[in-house]
C-alpha cells in the first residue's frame, strides 16, 4: 500500500513485525506498544545518523531486534525474538503536570 | 509533518480541557496532518462539549536535508507568513516539538514579545527519537524557548538547561 492513513488495524493481526529505521520512528513506538516483536532495519546508505538513534537506543534498551539490510535474512533465521523485553509505556501524566504548573493552572 | 503530529497529539492528549483554543499550524506541502488533528480533535470533542480549535498552514521553512543558506531564506519566507498569524492569533503557550515550521512561529512570538504586544511562553518537548543529538530545531529553540524538553538521559547531560521528564509520548 502506498499511505494508509493508520497501520494500527495491520498492526495488531501481526504476529512479527519488520520495519524501516528511518522515516517512521512513531511506528516503530506503536509496534512496540501493541507487544508484537519488531525487527528494525537500517539502510546506512540511505539515513542520517540520527535516524538511527532510536533504532540502537531501543536495541541497547533490549526491545527490538536490528540488523543492517544486507543481513536481513541471516537475522530471520537465527532470531530470538523470547529475548526481547516488553517495552514499558511513556508517562505522559507527568508532562500534564509539569506543564499545568508551568502555565499556572495548578 | 508527519511523525512529529503524532507525537504532539500525544503530548496534548494529556492536557486538560482548560488548553483551548488550540491553534495548530504546519506547513502548506504537508498533507497528511490535517486529517489527523481532525481526527484527534473529532474524538476530543466526544468527550470535552466546547472543543475548539484552528488549522493554519504557512509555507515550509526547510526541507530535510536542504542547505543553510537557502534555509535562512525559506524560514524568512515562511516569517513572512508566521508573523502576522501570530500577531493575530497572540497565543499565550506555544507547544512545538520540532518541525522545521516551529522556528519562525517562535521567531515571530519572540519578536511580538520584545515589541510589547503579547508575551508568549515557549516550550519546546525534543522528538522522542532524539536520543544523542537534537534536531536543527532544537539547537536553536534550546536557547531561545523557556522550557525545552528532552526524553532521554544522555540529552540532559548534554544540555543541563533542558527538562529531563523521562519518556513522555
Amino acid at each position: 500500500f502506498r499511505f494508509k492513513d493508520s497501520l494500527a488495524g495491520g498492526l495488531r493481526r501481526a504476529d512479527l513485525v519488520i520495519s524501516h529505521a528511518g522515516g517512521g520512528p512513531s511506528f516503530c513506538l506503536e509496534t512496540l506498544e501493541e507487544g508484537k516483536p519488531l525487527i528494525v532495519v537500517t539502510n546506512e546508505k540511505l539515513m542520517n545518523n540520527h535516524q538511527l538513534e532510536l533504532a540502537k537506543q531501543l536495541h541497547r534498551d533490549g526491545h527490538v531486534l536490528y540488523c543492517n539490510c544486507r543481513y536481513g535474512a541471516a537475522t530471520l533465521q537465527s532470531m530470538d525474538l523470547g529475548g526481547l523485553k516488553p517495552y514499558p509505556p511513556g508517562q505522559p501524566e507527568k508532562w500534564g503536570g509539569f506543564l499545568d504548573k508551568v502555565v499556572g493552572f495548578q | 509533518t508527519g511523525g512529529h503530529t503524532t507525537e504532539i497529539l500525544r503530548l496534548l492528549s494529556c492536557l486538560s480541557e482548560s488548553y483551548s483554543p488550540r491553534h495548530y499550524i504546519f506547513a502548506d506541502s504537508d498533507k497528511m496532518s490535517e486529517a489527523k488533528i481532525r481526527s484527534f480533535e473529532q474524538k476530543r470533542a466526544e468527550t470535552f462539549s466546547n472543543s475548539q480549535f484552528t488549522l493554519d498552514r504557512i509555507p515550509r521553512s526547510r526541507e530535510v536535508r536542504q542547505s543553510w543558506t537557502s534555509s535562512v531564506v525559506t524560514t524568512l519566507y515562511s516569517l513572512l507568513y508566521s508573523l502576522p498569524l501570530t500577531y493575530r492569533l497572540k497565543p499565550d503557550l506555544i507547544l512545538c516539538n520540532g518541525p522545521g515550521t516551529c522556528v519562525p512561529v517562535c521567531i515571530s512570538a519572540l519578536l511580538l514579545g520584545l515589541l510589547g504586544i503579547k508575551r508568549a511562553l515557549i516550550v519546546y518537548v525534543e522528538s522522542i527519537c532524539r536520543v544523542e543529538t537534537l534536531s536543527l530545531s532544537g539547537k536553536i529553540l534550546y536557547y531561545f524557548s523557556d522550557y525545552f524538553i528532552v526524553q532521554w538521559p544522555d540529552l540532559k547531560e548534554k544540555y543541563p538547561k533542558s527538562v529531563y521528564l523521562g519518556r513522555i509520548v
